[in-house]
């Protein structure tokens, strides 16, 4: 009933097709749709080692990847919810604490804090369209130029 | 020796606002070979954008305090009475000119009390040239060099960041009177970092000259405001070794300084004309920064040489001791309540004051000599950016006031309060 509402100008063949899909994508993500998602751009793949070369790239603390080039940062505002989530779940870490370290290198300017985006839409683009750039989305998308990186 | 260092930092600061033009027109020079005049012009402002968004970086932040107080003055005339009379605004702007090469400056301006007076203070916080000289896998060595923050317990860095620590007031051991003397050197850092498994090593060692001239830093240790010259700095260094656990869930540090300075005369005849100070000092330090919960404390000795002060005056070499201990609870993500407990002495051997106020006949009070402070604040982070807090202040003793805030040492007295409240916004 939601579904037919939603998209009532669409064809009703169409509609049966995209309502299945909504479903089969609901059901196979249950699991997932809370969870949060690093993703490298296509030049950086395969870079990544552990969640504890995670932890100091968002800290800061590692600053190149292991082809020398430098890393680029991107997050989520501090107050920000998937931020929130990605610092707890992939870091295990709270915002607050990587915060603490941003703001020693800012006002010591003995380092650059990571560039802070407005959205996910925003973030997926960045990814994409900066070479050696990692990041987080709330989300799995189909995309040929975002790439997962997976903590075990 | 002041004119060379200027001289340095000045070349510095040149060198850092020249380089981004060449990096812009190396681009411009390469690109432009094959494109047409409208995509050049293009180019051009694309290549110009990405060096400005992607390598340099502007940040900034401004607060400002309103006090009251009962019994002495802080930052003013807040007794009985209200002051705005901290203000702080930095600005600062960081460019990596290299994967391994950077610059950054800072600028801050500051009104605190009398001290600076109303129209309140500028100087240059920060500048140095940052190279990160070696690189192994988890491990980094490199050198700074120009005028680099000191590395002292928790806060000292970025003591002027209201941001950066709980309480508006900041912990006694981080002596309002002795702030500028620890707040920078104007020389050279060696650091290394090294990343590992059960947790990350920082190491920083700074070595060059501090900024020993301040007033009421003089005024506190000959006890005289009349005094027409200023103190100098001689070679100085300040280190820590810093221990984090889970990206900063627990922080330990060990800092240590030695610090030399002496009396610059101005007249002949001046009688401190002799003066010299040495300060051997460790801090040690342990943080837990938990979900909810989180705890500091800090223990701190120093070791006072003052030497020569003036003919007929002994030399003096008190030991003074600071620690306190600090509980904070966040009740929400953006709201957090700081307790602690904090005391100072500035003599060990003389906890209460007790000898110089026999040997002054009254004239000079115990309790300017100890604090002990009992501090409860409440701190709202309303956006990222925008951040209020209050805090209550009470206090036993009067060895960290303003000398020139508070002229009359008859009038100091021993059991006081303040209230805070402060509004400040980063960027």
């Amino acid at each position: 009933m939601i579904f037919y509402f939603i998209n009532k100008d669409m064809p009703q063949n169409r509609l049966s097709i995209s309502t299945l899909l909504l479903c089969i994508t609901l059901l196979l993500n249950v699991q997932v749709l809370n969870a949060t998602e690093v993703i490298v751009n296509t030049n950086t793949v395969g870079q990544l080692k552990d969640i504890h070369e995670l932890r100091t790239i968002f800290s800061l603390r590692t600053l190149y990847w292991s082809n020398s080039e430098r890393i680029k940062v991107f997050v989520l505002p501090d107050d920000n919810i998937v931020h929130k989530a990605f610092v707890k779940e992939k870091l295990g870490m709270f915002p607050h604490q990587l915060r603490r370290t941003w703001d020693r290198m800012t006002y010591t300017g003995t380092g650059q804090p990571p560039v802070t985006v407005d959205s996910i839409a925003e973030m997926i683009d960045k990814i994409k369209h900066t070479e050696n750039a990692i990041g987080y989305i709330d989300r799995r998308i189909e995309d040929e130029s975002v790439h997962y990186f997976d903590t075990q | 020796m002041s004119r060379f260092i200027i001289l340095i930092l000045s070349n510095i600061l040149c060198m850092a606002c020249l380089f981004p033009l060449s990096v812009c027109a190396q681009e411009i020079v390469s690109e432009s070979v094959i494109d047409t005049p409208a995509q050049e012009e293009n180019r051009l402002w694309e290549s110009v954008k990405k060096t400005w968004k992607d390598d340099i970086q502007f940040h900034g932040f401004l607060s400002q305090g309103l006090f009251s107080s009962s019994g002495n003055n802080v930052y003013g005339k807040s007794k009985d009475s209200v002051s705005a009379g901290l203000t702080e605004v930095g600005l600062n702007v960081s460019y990596q000119a290299l994967n391994n090469l950077s610059f950054s400056a800072q600028g801050l301006y500051r009104r605190a009390g009398a001290n600076t007076g109303d129209a309140g203070e500028a100087t240059l916080d920060f500048a140095f040239f940052d190279l990160n000289v070696l690189n192994f896998q988890g491990a980094r060595i490199g050198i700074r060099g120009g005028r680099i923050k000191n590395p002292w317990g928790l806060y000292n860095e970025t003591r002027d960041v209201a941001f950066t620590h709980p309480t508006i007031f900041l912990p006694l051991a981080y002596f309002e009177r002795s702030r500028t003397l620890y707040l920078a050197s104007d020389g050279g850092q060696l650091y290394a970092d090294y990343n590992t498994s059960i947790g990350d090593f920082s190491f920083k060692f700074n070595y060059g000259w501090m900024n020993a001239d301040d007033k009421e830093l003089l005024t506190a240790i000959i006890s005289d405001p009349t005094a027409s010259g200023h103190l100098e700095s001689d070679p100085s260094f300040v280190t820590q070794l810093s221990y984090e656990i889970l990206g900063g869930e627990y922080v330990f540090a060990l800092s240590y300084a030695d610090l030399k300075m002496r009396y610059q005369a101005e007249n002949a005849g001046d009688p401190y004309a002799k003066m010299k100070t040495e300060v051997d000092t460790f801090i040690i330090s342990g943080q837990y920064n938990g979900e909810k919960l989180s705890f500091a404390g800090e223990y701190s000795l120093q070791w006072n040489r003052f030497t020569d002060i003036r003919f007929g005056m002994p030399d003096n070499f008190p030991v003074s001791e600071h620690w306190y201990v600090q509980a904070g609870y966040r009740i929400l993500d953006n709201l957090q309540t700081t307790l602690r407990y904090d005391s100072t002495v500035q003599n060990k051997n003389d906890r209460y004051g007790k000898g110089v106020e026999a040997a002054t006949g009254g004239m000079v009070p115990g309790h300017l000599f100890y604090a002990q402070d009992i501090v409860f604040g409440l701190r709202w982070d309303m956006t990222p950016s925008w951040m209020v807090r209050a805090e209550y202040h009470r206090v036993h003793g009067a060895s960290t006031i303003s000398l020139l805030d508070n002229p009359d040492p008859t009038q100091i007295a021993k059991n006081w309060n303040i209230y805070a409240l402060q509004v400040a916004f980063r960027f």
